[in-house]
């Protein structure tokens, strides 16, 4: 390493712009829920937002950050875990948690993380670039999402598969909200145990809501 | 009140550095639970240097669980099952008669094994030297009750510095880092105003050469808090990640 | 060679007496000293400080330490506390009180001028270790708080929890490590000194040996300093280290250094007793605990009853009998005394018999359960972790056990021994305690010599002596290499059948019982020969397994126990000549109507000097008399 220590490349700088990139998710993954929220209006609320949102212009800027956010947080993930796997050379041949410290979901944010990175590509090919059906809501054309989803949900496979990824995207984010705030030194006796239970309660209830409107969309088949 | 237990033990040998290492087995009886774990292995050793075999390297010195020396990972834990107990003061009435019991070295790339449980910690000293410490030459010193510290403080920064630099916070994380150890060093001088002056330019080049010796990172798993010894706790870590945040935004480096 | 016992005590009034010698002390200008080099030899306390004072002043200073980190040297187990002259408490202290009490504990076999100029220099330290990071207790206010301690009655005694040891060794380390990054210092760790060079009479270098590749090592310097600590570990069982030893001091020894006082050690009276015969060490309980805690055994002889079952009234509390003034606080060798008095009663408690009480009940009653967990938690905890009782239930079990060695290498008022350049400090020397160290004293000397004594004395013997250049490849260092190989060959050659380990026990044993607590005539004869045969069974019957080319544990404990069944010999001479009981020597035929020590200031008013005459021969004992104009002689009275 050269004599300046980067911030970028050292140790807590990675985490810590991590860190920033998943907070930055943990609030995108909360506002795309609210939008899926609108299927329970109706088709056409559903498909008016969705159209609203889509034809904003800021969407192409929206969209980039976003991708940014992805792409950060995946390649430092990679990276991160590379290192880690170099710092232990030999693993040991007995390792019991003392389970007081390591859980499932800290435990298993690679493994998540990993799941939810294929499950994003998917998603993708599944609905932003999947079948394309055209409505009209209040004389306007527009692209019939709704139809999208409730097609792709008819498949209980595929129910099953986006049920099992949105729970890895809580037992995730359960971990990495609240490792955000310690990351970015924001430990306090008073307040952390609050933010543990914040955290817990927002991994699941992004697990339960995607997977509820999920279920819910499989219904109405 | 004593009992006396057998147990079998599944130790990790390796000649030096360069060896591959393997694990041999023992039986070993008449094991007094009132023993500590390392005055079972002094008994191994009595009885493989009696029967002319070579005996088993382990670290250890002050055996009061206070100068750091002693490690083991025994049966997957750093130190062994008991909360906040080092190896040396580990005893066996932990285990039961019959217990197999494996003992591997601390395992990480910035700790080579050099000889059976033997591991080379210089590593950690490095990191202190980097900047682990108040500069003050001796003399310099003004009435030591000349800067007022709150107990707070000066309560909060011995629990950081009552770290004893064993390394079982490295040999249990996942990822082998080194964050307790070296966060607690900038916890415990940051949070007193002698080591305040400099505490930015120590978090700088510590968490360097922390990062040169090749640990790895933290995520949060906080293995290193529940098999500390000495019970140094994560807010260290936080700190020292603000510490060494604002070190670079302050820096002109 | 001429054994020159001047102890160089400046002249004047002994509150003037270091400031004139600082002024009179040659100086070495600042770029020279970076011309001279010193190897330190041990990284505690006063290792450790010395070694970072040095370097900061512009020496270059080689350090070693067998340890795989000089933060780890022994020095770290120290508990209680250091005392320091500060009177922060309003209650009478004072350089001179300090000083009367450290003279007075040690039972007026102390160099005057020496202690005072260690009570004068302790409230530099205090300043020193704050400035370094040390978190001393403080109360809400910021400042520093004091605590009483080992029979003090002003509280002089500042602390970091149980933990004083640790902060003040890391705080030195610290420093120290501050000096290996600028590369003023430079660190060897993991290695066992073997031999001192001493080439035209002056002290040059040390052979040691690489502890993990084997390798033999010549290391060269101007000056050679010992911060090696104490030789405990003669008892085999002791508050000591595995590790600790006395090596490089004997090596001193048989190089020419004058040993003194080395009958003078310190039993600690609580301790954790031992449980049973695998035991390889003891673990000392803070003496703080004596504060709050009640020594007692019970009255009846034999009583096996439950603690909790005996009644008040069939308790004796026999310290707050004996001494009523006192009472729990009396200093260490008198505490010690009366418990083995009691066990040799057979009113010992616990399943060896081999042990009393220190019982907190009445604190916790008084005080309640949470302020004694705050002051003593972490120690009870220990307590419990090794013996499975619990103190805030049941009395604790405490029995005396070797912990501080007051004799060593002697030393001159500039902490040189007779080998001209070979300075010694801290334990490692017999300077300050006399024949018993006072509570929080041990930290307070071993940073005293480190810090502010060295860094003038080591500049004035550079100042007035021309130091010649000799490299590693001077005959001498090939003399002590061969020297130190053919040592190392003979132990892997004898191919016996038992482990030093067993030697090592077999020595304690003797050792305890004969040059223990309790000393007699017969005993201390009976010791000679038992060690001298024991010796001679050691160099047939020792087995060593493994090569010098490797760690080999087994080789380093040869060494070291070859060394300390030398060593006990000579403890045994110097307690059979030494007929007077002083301090933590206690001579049977020498004691008050009370049993307690009485000394015989009329022919024993010295320190002895051991010269080593060549193996196998009988060393001389020479005195350095020692004189009290300050602290006037009287037979020590606690009651």
């Amino acid at each position: 390493m050269i004599a300046t220590h980067n911030y970028f490349t050292s140790s807590i700088g990675k985490k810590q712009i991590m860190a920033l990139t998943g907070f930055g998710l943990i609030g995108f993954v909360l506002t795309h829920l609210a939008g899926n929220f609108f299927i329970l209006v109706g088709p056409d609320a559903f498909n008016y937002y969705a159209y609203k949102l889509t034809s904003n212009p800021l969407i192409y800027v929206a969209e980039a950050v976003l991708a940014g956010m992805f792409i950060g947080h995946i390649v430092l993930a990679v990276l991160l875990k590379l290192q880690n796997m170099g710092a232990r050379p030999q693993s040991y041949f007995t390792k019991v948690r003392t389970g007081r410290g390591e859980t499932i979901a800290s435990g298993t944010m690679p493994y998540t993380g990993l799941i939810l990175m294929i499950f994003l590509i998917l998603h993708l090919l599944n609905f932003k670039f999947g079948t394309e059906y055209y409505t009209v809501v209040d004389g306007v054309k527009m692209r019939d999402l709704y139809k999208t989803v409730i097609e792709y949900f008819a498949n209980p496979l595929y129910v099953a598969w986006y049920v099992f990824a949105m729970l890895c995207l809580g037992l995730h984010t359960s971990h990495g909200f609240q490792s955000m705030f310690q990351t970015w030194g924001l430990n306090h006796k008073k307040y952390t145990p609050a933010i543990q239970t914040l955290s817990s309660a927002y991994g699941i209830f992004v697990a339960l809501g995607f997977s509820g409107l999920a279920i819910y969309c499989y219904f109405q088949n | 009140m004593s009992k006396e237990i057998t147990v079998h033990l599944k130790i990790w040998r390796q000649k030096n550095r360069q060896d591959s290492g393997r694990f041999e087995e023992y039986t070993l009886n008449g094991v007094s639970q009132d023993q500590s774990f390392l005055e079972m292995l002094d008994q191994l050793n009595v009885k493989l240097v009696r029967d002319g075999k070579e005996p088993v390297a382990f670290d250890s010195d002050c055996r009061e669980g206070i100068c750091g020396s002693c490690s083991c990972m025994i049966n997957g834990q750093a130190h062994g099952p008991e909360k906040e107990t080092t190896t040396c003061q580990l005893h066996m009435r932990s285990f039961n008669d019959n217990d197999t019991i494996v003992i591997e070295p601390w395992r990480a790339r910035a700790f080579p094994v050099i000889k059976d449980l033997v591991v080379d910690r210089s590593s950690f000293d490095k990191v202190i030297a980097s900047g682990g410490f108040v500069s003050v030459n001796t003399g310099n010193a003004p009435d030591a009750s000349a800067v007022l510290v709150s107990k707070e403080n000066a309560d909060k920064a011995m629990d950081a510095a009552a770290c004893i630099g064993c390394g079982a916070c490295v040999a249990s994380c996942p990822n082998a880092s080194a964050m307790l150890f070296v966060s607690a060093k900038i916890s415990h001088l940051a949070l007193l105003p002698q080591g305040q002056v400099e505490a930015q330019k120590r978090a700088n080049s510590m968490v360097k050469t922390m990062d040169e010796m090749g640990f790895g990172n933290c995520t949060n798993h906080a293995e290193c808090e529940a098999s500390c010894p000495k019970g140094i706790d994560l807010s260290n870590i936080a700190r020292m990640n603000r510490e060494y945040f604002k070190a670079k935004i302050a820096s002109e480096e | 060679m001429s054994f020159d016992l001047d102890s160089k005590i400046p002249e004047g009034p002994i509150q003037e007496k270091w400031t004139k010698h600082k002024f009179d002390s040659k100086l070495v200008n600042p770029a020279n000293k970076r011309k001279y080099s010193v190897i330190v030899v041990g990284t505690g306390l006063a290792g450790a400080s010395a070694a970072a004072s040095l370097a900061e002043l512009g020496y270059n200073v080689k350090s070693f330490c067998y340890q795989d980190s000089p933060r780890r040297a022994h020095s770290i187990a120290a508990q209680g506390g250091i005392n320091a002259n500060k009177n922060y408490q309003n209650d009478g202290d004072s350089t001179w009180r300090l000083f009367y009490d450290t003279v007075k504990g040690g039972d007026y076999r102390a160099r005057e001028a020496n202690v005072y100029r260690l009570a004068e220099v302790s409230g530099n330290i205090i300043d020193q270790c704050v400035a370094q990071g040390v978190p001393f207790a403080r109360e809400y206010g910021g400042y520093l708080t004091n605590r009483s301690f080992g029979g003090a009655q002003v509280s002089r005694t500042f602390y970091a929890k149980g933990q004083t040891g640790q902060q003040l060794l890391i705080g030195a380390y610290q420093s120290m490590m501050r000096q290996v990054g600028l590369g003023k210092i430079q660190m060897y760790a993991r290695r066992e000194i073997l031999d001192i060079v001493v080439i035209d009479g002056k002290a040059r270098g040390v052979i040691v040996r690489d502890l993990v590749t084997g390798d033999i090592e010549r290391h060269v310097a101007d000056a050679v300093i010992l911060a090696s600590g104490g030789y405990g570990n003669v008892y085999f069982l002791s508050t000591n280290a595995m590790g600790s030893n006395v090596g490089a001091a004997w090596k001193a020894y048989k190089k020419g250094a004058g040993f003194a006082n080395p009958c003078f050690t310190q039993i600690h009276p609580t301790c954790i007793p031992q449980s049973g015969d695998h035991q390889a060490k003891l673990t000392l309980m803070s003496e703080s605990l004596r504060n709050d805690g009640r020594v007692w055994v019970p009255k009846e002889k034999g009583d096996k009853r439950h603690p909790n079952d005996i009644p008040e009234e069939e308790r004796d509390y026999y310290l707050e009998r004996i001494y009523p003034a006192f009472g729990n606080l009396v200093p260490r060798d008198v505490a010690s005394r009366q418990a083995k008095f009691r066990v040799d009663e057979n009113k010992g408690v616990g399943n060896t018999g081999v042990a009393v009480y220190l019982d907190f009940a009445e604190a916790i009653k008084r005080d309640g359960r949470d302020t004694i967990a705050a002051k003593y938690g972490n120690l009870f905890e220990m307590y419990q972790r090794i013996t499975d009782e619990s103190p805030y239930e049941q009395p604790m079990r405490i029995y005396p056990a070797v912990h501080y060695t007051m004799g060593g290498l002697w030393v001159d008022y500039n902490l040189q021994s007779t080998i001209p350049g070979l300075h010694v400090l801290g334990e490692a020397n017999f300077s300050d305690h006399g024949a018993n160290r006072l509570g929080a004293s041990a930290l307070m000397q071993g940073l005293a010599d480190g810090y502010f004594v060295i860094p003038y004395t080591l500049g004035h013997y550079f100042g007035k002596n021309e130091i010649k250049k000799v490299d590693t490849t001077h005959p001498e260092f090939q003399k002590s290499e061969d020297e130190v190989r053919a040592r190392t060959k003979k132990f892997l050659g004898i191919n016996g059948s038992r482990s030093a380990d067993e030697f090592h026990r077999a020595l304690g044993k003797i050792m305890w019982e004969n040059v223990g607590m309790s000393r007699n005539e017969q005993g201390l004869k009976k010791a000679i020969s038992d060690i001298q045969q024991l010796r001679k069974e050691f160099w047939e019957d020792l087995r060593v397994p493994g090569t010098n080319e490797e760690l080999n544990n087994e080789l380093e404990k040869a060494g070291r126990v070859a060394d300390f069944l030398e060593l006990g010999e000579l403890m045994a001479r110097d307690a059979l000549t030494r007929e007077e009981s002083c301090g933590g020597h206690f001579r049977e035929e020498s004691q008050t109507p009370e049993n307690e020590a009485l000394r015989d200031d009329e022919k024993f008013a010295h320190s002895a000097v051991w010269e080593f005459k060549g193996e196998n021969q009988e060393p001389v004992r020479h005195r350095e008399e020692l004189k009290f104009e300050h602290v006037p002689l009287t037979q020590r009275s606690y009651k």
